[in-house]
């Protein structure tokens, strides 16, 4: 049996939400932008499931742009990482606090 | 050139000269010296053209504009400015001819000659003013440049204190008379005189008082009139210009200019305040050493004089007095000038004495201005007098016979001086060597003493200032005589008394043998100053140190730093937020999130 389209859109919710608390609560910067990735996968996701139920491509389109644009934050995203590790010798987020008052 | 022009040059002459010598000449004594008494010059020439070339005017141009509310500067030549200004301009020709002399040795001899200058231009700007504004700005200047010329040996600390009062006294008469200008203005809609004089004025009690508190202050009436003696620590030239017969005579013109402004009850107020003053200088005089303080306190009684006539109601006497004045006044003190520098700048006039033989020139013009002052029949002072009294004898009885005693002491005075300054023997080393000036103090002292001796006849003065003198109160018959009288009985009583009981040795008569009276007048002389210490330390003092703390703990400290410290308290709050930590930012974002989704959604 073909899942509805609820089933997916409540998946896309849930990754949504878990990235977004994983955004929330997590030390590591790293995991931090895996969590961002996982936001961006899951509204990659609702898209498909929507154009799929509408008989449309214009959602399958989407995907490519989206990934597109996640490869290149990535790689800016951890450009700067990098260069913070280098400064800092740390990436847990708790101590990158120098812009604090 | 039309009169307008050089009514101009007349008034802007000295202002060159005082900023030639301040920007170039500052240590070229003899040079500054020449510039300013070719000013001076140039000065009494346009003046005397002027004011015998009968052209009288008016001109005026805006200047500051509000609005509706605009200050206009503008010269008004009337007969009664054209007096004034051929008196400014021949007494203060004398004076700068006299200072080429006197100030010969001295250091600063540019300083002095430019705010001698400076003062000429002051005293023009008084003098050719045709609205209250204006001639209050002039009013001020020429307050600066007494200031100024007081204060010229300032390494002494009585001279500085001497300007310092003369300029504090000034200013609480000028407050006074501020307040009357801007009161006339909101009353009349207009400070010109012009418009003042020829429209219709709205008469109050409380417009001319204030401005007559300006002539208190410049003219050194009571209770105002403690500035003058201690001006006495300026060279002497500047005594015989701005206290004798210049500045403080604008005082009298300034009343006189005004006099569309009276009422009945403001010219008795100001009759009786005159007649007071006149009254305690004369007292104050009789028991001073010092020369030139005699002069300045006959000066203060003779001022006093002049604003009695005007406020009996006739512009005529004043004026006619002012004029005599200045000429025997300016004579008198470039006279004692003359005599301080033969003695070798000694003024103590109980260490004169016998300068009559050592002295000739100075002696027999001072005596000329002395028989003057007190009124001998022929000389000027004679008839301006006389005018006064007839003028109180018809109108107030009591002012009459007050300002006739006065008269007395006058006499009285003026001959203690005459008579221990000049009879008798030597008292001192200095006046045994004594000599007469060189010609630029003697020149002045036979010209002024020309000018005092004919000066009265003033239905010989040429038409041009019968503006002022046709106001001169003629007498008829019997006030004519008893007036005559009491003149004549007035001066030989106290100019008798005086000679016959001063001797002109062993110190001052009056203190060896009444001594109490001479130290209830001493105590006369210093009651004003004593008060206003009193008030000063006391009062105001106190009233200051409330202001400071008002100011020290209400203002910088509550208001200022108060809310200086406020914004900082607002200013921690925010910065509480910068945490530096990402998850709280993050939080911020959800918040925000939400917020927008709630909006949306029509939640909010």
């Amino acid at each position: 049996m073909t899942p509805s389209l609820d089933a997916y859109v409540m998946l896309s919710s849930a990754l949504f939400a878990i990235g977004f608390l994983g955004v929330l609560v997590r030390r590591n910067t790293l995991v931090i932008f895996m969590c961002l990735e996982l936001m961006l996968v899951a509204a990659t996701l609702a898209l498909v499931a929507f154009s799929r139920f509408n008989g449309t491509e214009d959602g399958d389109v989407f995907v490519f742009f989206i990934l597109t644009v996640a490869a290149a934050e990535v790689a800016v995203g951890l450009a700067i990482i990098v260069a913070l590790f280098r400064l800092r010798q740390t990436i847990q987020v708790d101590r990158l606090n120098s812009m604090r008052h | 050139m039309t009169p307008t022009h050089i009514a101009l040059s007349v008034l802007l002459a000295p202002l060159a000269s005082a900023a030639l010598i301040t920007l170039l000449l500052g240590r070229r004594g003899g040079l500054a010296s020449a510039v300013s008494v070719v000013a001076a010059l140039f000065i009494a020439c346009g003046a005397l053209w002027l004011a015998f070339g009968g052209d009288r005017f008016t001109a005026s141009w805006e200047w500051l504009r509000f609005g509706s509310f605009a200050v206009a500067l503008g010269i008004k030549l009337d007969d009664l400015a054209a007096l004034m200004l051929s008196i400014v301009g021949v007494v203060g020709l004398c004076v700068h001819v006299f200072s080429l002399g006197y100030m010969r040795d001295d250091a600063a001899r540019a300083r002095y000659f430019g705010g001698l200058s400076v003062f000429m231009f002051s005293m023009i700007g008084i003098v050719l003013a045709d609205n209250l504004f204006m001639m209050f700005i002039f009013w001020e200047l020429v307050g600066f440049s007494s200031y100024f010329l007081i204060n010229h040996w300032r390494e002494l600390a009585s001279a500085s204190d001497a300007a310092k009062k003369a300029f504090i006294v000034n200013r609480v008469g000028d407050f006074g008379f501020l307040l009357g200008i801007i009161l006339c203005y909101w009353a009349n809609g207009t400070v010109s005189l012009s418009e003042l004089g020829a429209g219709h004025v709205v008469y109050s009690r409380l417009i001319p008082l204030l401005l007559f508190c300006g002539a208190i202050g410049k003219s050194a009436q009571l209770p105002l009139q403690v500035w003058l003696p201690d001006a006495m620590e300026g060279p002497t030239p500047v005594s015989a210009l701005i206290h004798a017969a210049t500045m403080v005579a604008a005082g009298i013109y300034m009343l006189c200019r005004i006099d569309v402004l009276m009422v009945p009850q403001a010219r008795t107020v100001i009759a009786w305040v005159g007649t007071l003053t006149a009254l305690y200088a004369a007292m104050c005089a009789i028991t001073q050493r010092d020369i030139k303080k005699v002069l300045a306190y006959s000066t203060i009684s003779q001022l006093g004089y002049m604003v009695a006539a005007f406020g009996l109601g006739s512009v005529g006497a004043a004026m006619f007095h002012l004029t005599t004045h200045a000429f025997f006044k300016a004579l008198l003190f470039l006279g004692s000038g003359s005599v301080i520098l033969g003695c070798h700048h000694e003024q103590d006039i109980f260490r004169m004495g016998g300068l009559r033989s050592r002295m000739p020139v100075t002696f027999w013009t001072f005596t000329i201005a002395v028989a003057a002052i007190i009124g001998m029949p022929g000389l000027a002072g004679f008839f301006s007098k006389d005018a006064i009294l007839v003028l109180a004898f018809e109108n107030n009885r009591a002012v009459f016979s007050v300002l006739a005693f006065t008269a007395i002491l006058t006499a009285f005075y003026m001959i203690r001086l005459w008579k221990i300054v000049f009879l008798g023997e030597p008292a001192g080393e200095p006046a045994r060597h004594a000599h007469e000036g060189g010609i630029s103090l003697t020149a002045p002292l036979v010209l002024l003493a020309a000018l005092s001796a004919v000066g009265g006849y003033w239905r010989a003065y040429p038409r041009a200032f019968d503006g002022v003198f046709s106001q001169i109160p003629e007498a008829g018959g019997a006030t004519h005589a008893i007036v005559l009288a009491t003149s004549l009985v007035v001066l030989v009583a106290g100019a008798g008394t005086a000679l016959a009981y001063y001797a002109t040795d062993g110190g001052d008569t009056l203190e060896r043998r009444s001594p109490g009276a001479f130290r209830f007048l001493g105590a006369l002389r210093s009651s004003f100053d004593t008060g206003y210490d009193f008030y000063v330390a006391e009062v105001q003092q106190r009233a200051a140190l409330v202001l400071n703390f008002i100011d020290v703990v209400g203002l910088s400290g509550i208001v200022v730093r108060g809310l200086a410290g406020a914004t900082e308290m607002f200013g921690f709050g925010i910065r509480a937020l910068h945490t530096g930590r990402l998850s709280t930012y993050v939080y911020w974002f959800l918040g925000g999130v939400v917020v927008l989704w709630a909006f949306a959604a029509g939640v909010l």
